[in-house]
């Protein structure tokens, strides 16, 4: 295993609160949430399990060597991926193909479908959201959700598009974006307080 | 097309600005040995952005005399096999840019007349037999943009993946699988705001001239001006582009560049951005304060 304190970036002679500061500094940017849909998602993945690892380790040995439970996982919340599940068998196989990374599968199933129906709409978002195409995605999934306002699956999608960049990591704790209303630095503490942590239960900045 | 990726220079430690600089000059240096002295023209940050990426190390810094500062020289990089791969893709780009009529707009305005196009020609065809791969790709990909430009493709998205899958062909062939796939990433994103800031940039002139402009088409902005609600929404469009630049970025440990780096993508674009939705990025160039 690679030295822990090493992974953290921080000295041996660090005390727990800058451990645990550095920890959670990582954590916050390597977590799901920042990789939700992104191909890279892996290799964010394996940085978190190395962290918290890492901190695992570190706390272990200062605690005299007793086990201790850590670490930030998946959140749990959906944003907005193909995640679901679906009754038309060629759906299912777009589904499998943008989980997998195969978007050009994806997209010559889609191409080759002929109702351009809600959920037509919603994988053809998700395909784009992999891709990066963010503005096609969001009219796609509006599509879906006008076509299918009571699908849940559909809507959180929408709703994660339209939630934008403002939660995602950024190092100083500040809002992330062009009109973050961060523009400041002497603003940042109020904004971080505002409007990165109020609903985010995982923001641990302020 | 190019001029936008700025880093903060005013923002940073002092040592990560003698860094930067220490790039700016060792590119410039590598660009005239490679191309002789009219090729240093072409320079800018964003070509001097993509050898610090490109970069693998610090390097070791070396003084050098040149026209600009022939007295004392300047401590620049040198001798970096990166630097030659940004040397040769900046030429390349160049070429295609000016080929395509760039040469009307933004900081490549009257170019030829400076250079000679003649001369930058045989940069260009050097430079192609020197990274064909890369060549390929880039004429593959203003081909396709060209198609979109001419049937006038209302999308966003479009246009910008033809840009910005040309920007992704800059990142090494041969290394670490993990820096390419991050690389690869982040100059596909990085691409895409480069090419979506400069369609904002663009949309004034671009609707006085009747030219093609995706954001006017995407928004239906055709007499030049922003409403709130397109701006919103693009400025949305812009920060996920950010967003997935900076997140690839966070994968690779890019050593001694991390800050410059990391200040760049987390300040200079969000700085640029606003700046040119609020119309106030020519001015502040001039000024220098951006």
């Amino acid at each position: 295993m690679e030295d822990p304190y090493k992974v953290l970036g921080v000295g041996e002679d660090a005390t727990d609160e800058e451990v645990k500061k550095a920890y959670r500094e990582l954590a916050r940017k390597y977590h799901p949430d920042n990789y939700q849909n992104n191909p890279l998602a892996d290799l964010a993945e394996e940085k978190m399990k190395a962290v918290n690892a890492a901190y695992e380790e570190i706390t272990r040995r200062r605690s005299g060597g007793v086990r201790q439970e850590s670490g930030y996982g998946a959140s749990g919340a959906s944003g907005g991926g193909a995640y679901g599940s679906s009754y038309d068998p060629v759906l299912r196989q777009v589904r499998v193909a943008i989980q997998s990374g195969d978007l050009a599968r994806a997209e010559a199933l889609l191409s080759q479908y002929g109702e351009r129906n809600a959920e037509w709409h919603f994988l053809w978002g998700s395909l784009c959201v992999r891709r990066g195409w963010m503005d096609e995605a969001l009219q796609s999934y509006e599509k879906a959700v006008a076509m299918d306002p009571s699908n849940a699956e559909y809507r959180q999608a929408l709703d994660y598009m339209r939630r934008g960049t403002r939660t995602a990591y950024h190092p100083s704790g500040g809002t992330f974006g062009t009109y973050g209303g961060c523009c400041d630095d002497w603003c940042l503490p109020l904004c971080c307080a505002w409007s990165v942590c109020g609903g985010n239960p995982f923001c641990i900045c302020c | 097309m190019f001029g936008y990726v700025r880093p903060p220079l005013d923002r940073m430690a002092g040592e990560d600005a003698a860094r930067f600089r220490r790039v700016y000059c060792g590119l410039c240096h590598a660009l005239g040995h490679r191309y002789g002295p009219a090729a240093r023209w072409i320079l800018n940050y964003d070509f001097t952005f993509l050898a610090i990426l490109l970069l693998d190390g610090e390097g070791e810094p070396r003084r050098r005399r040149c026209a600009v500062h022939p007295v004392h020289g300047r401590e620049i990089l040198d001798g970096e096999p990166s630097l030659d791969l940004a040397a040769d893709e900046s030429v390349i780009l160049t070429y295609y840019q000016l080929r395509d009529g760039a040469e009307d707009s933004g900081p490549l305005r009257g170019l030829p007349y400076r250079m000679g196009s003649g001369a930058f020609s045989l940069a260009y065809h050097q430079a192609a037999a020197r990274r064909p791969r890369f060549d390929r790709a880039v004429r593959e990909r203003l081909g396709a943009l060209r198609e979109l430009e001419e049937s006038r493709c209302a999308s966003l998205d479009l246009p910008a993946d033809a840009f910005a899958s040309l920007l992704r062909e800059a990142a090494p062939e041969e290394g670490d699988p993990v820096r390419r796939r991050v690389l690869g990433e982040l100059l596909y994103h990085l691409g895409r705001w480069i090419y979506l800031i400069d369609a904002a940039d663009d949309l004034k002139r671009d609707a006085a001239e009747g030219a093609y402009n995706p954001a006017a088409l995407r928004y239906g902005l055709l007499d030049g001006a922003w409403t709130p609600e397109a701006k919103e929404a693009f400025a949305a469009t812009l920060d996920h582009s950010v967003h997935r630049t900076a997140a690839a970025f966070e994968l690779w440990d890019f050593g001694v560049w991390d800050p410059l780096l990391r200040e760049t993508l987390y300040y200079g674009l969000f700085r640029v951005g606003r700046a040119v939705l609020d119309g106030t990025f020519h001015q502040a160039k001039k000024r220098k304060s951006i």
